[in-house]
């Protein structure tokens, strides 16, 4: 549990490679349809102040008035996920969670698992009510397009570094911990602060 | 056999019964020479001090292949057995490690990335309650499940 900044069970293990939860990929799913969206506006604001600087006349092209552009919008998302998967094994989103698409035995997912699991990702969400349930359940947490695609979800950050990271800037003592040990000039650092 | 070596033989036939039995008794002497020494008393009266003093380490460690000994020792356990997060508050080294991810976007990706995963635990471990699963959840796929997790 996290209490205020601590970041207490997440210390004892590096979690890195261990399947991600639901909340987790949720938020990073999220944070992907965010971002996603966000570049795509600014992209289509550029395309929109150029093309009314040719023609002369202001336009407002948008997804909802547009069947091209939310076409153009659904390609966009498309090459986002599947590119991402294909290369890194990790969209903007998963890398800001810290979590990555791996083949389901571990190995670095190829191109084609990327594509499909792009592919299918619309069924599974889709099927939100059901996906949900299989990922909750399922032994590996794999959602219907991990299932189809061979692939899984898995953390890629360090949570123990994480932790010693917190500690460090935290400094303060720990109960069971001796006071902070004499620096080389014979003082005691204060309570709390580490010696410098 | 010449009169020499006749009586090569007949002492030869004294002095080896001889021998045994003088061997048989610096044993038994000595056996209970070193069941009368209090050796813990006599280790007391010793000034070790005194003799380190004598010794020299320097050439003593020279004679040691270190190579050999480390090869003997299991360096990941003994690593395992160091406490690292209060190595990490209590030393310079938090310090080090503070300074280098100082950044309040490091602290607060920290943070956010610990919440989800806090709540992973949570919510996976009430799943696996509910659905009254005996055996374990794998941890991870085969090939990233090895010995160097922990």
């Amino acid at each position: 549990m996290v209490t205020g900044s601590r970041v207490a069970p997440v210390a004892s293990a590096s979690l890195q490679g261990d399947y991600a939860g639901v909340v987790s990929r949720l938020v990073a799913f999220a944070l992907d349809l965010v971002i996603s969206s966000l570049l795509f506006t600014v992209a289509l604001a550029a395309v929109n102040f150029s093309a009314g600087i040719v023609i002369g006349h202001p336009v407002h092209w948008s997804r909802s008035n547009s069947v091209v552009v939310a076409v153009i919008s659904g390609v966009w998302l498309f090459l986002y996920l599947s590119y991402s998967w294909a290369t890194t094994g990790k969209t903007p989103g998963m890398a800001l969670v810290g979590i990555r698409v791996v083949r389901a035995d571990g190995a670095h997912a190829e191109p084609w698992r990327a594509v499909v699991r792009t592919l299918i990702l619309p069924i599974s969400v889709a099927l939100f009510f059901v996906s949900l349930p299989l990922v909750l359940v399922q032994r590996e947490h794999q959602a219907p397009h991990d299932l189809i695609a061979g692939t899984a979800v898995v953390y890629a950050w360090d949570a123990r570094a994480a932790r010693w990271r917190l500690l460090a800037r935290e400094g303060g003592p720990r109960p069971g911990v001796p006071a902070a040990q004499p620096s080389a000039t014979g003082e005691a650092a204060p309570a709390g602060q580490p010696n410098s | 056999m010449e009169p020499l070596e006749r009586l090569r033989v007949a002492g030869k036939r004294v002095t080896d019964p001889l021998e045994q039995l003088a061997q048989r008794v610096a044993e038994r002497v000595i056996d209970l020479a070193i069941h009368a020494l209090d050796i813990n008393e006599l280790v007391a009266q010793l000034d070790l001090n005194a003799v380190l003093e004598r010794v020299d380490v320097q050439a003593l460690l020279g004679r040691m292949d270190l190579n050999a000994l480390l090869e003997q020792v299991d360096l990941n356990a003994l690593i395992q057995r160091i406490d690292v997060e209060a190595l990490v508050e209590q030393t310079d080294f938090g310090e080090i490690i503070a300074k280098q991810s100082s950044g309040i976007a490091s602290g607060a990706l920290d943070a956010v990335r610990s919440q989800t995963v806090s709540l992973d635990g949570a919510i996976d471990r009430g799943v696996w309650r509910l659905v009254r699963r005996n055996t374990p959840r794998p941890e991870a796929p085969p090939l990233l499940n090895g010995p160097a997790k922990s």
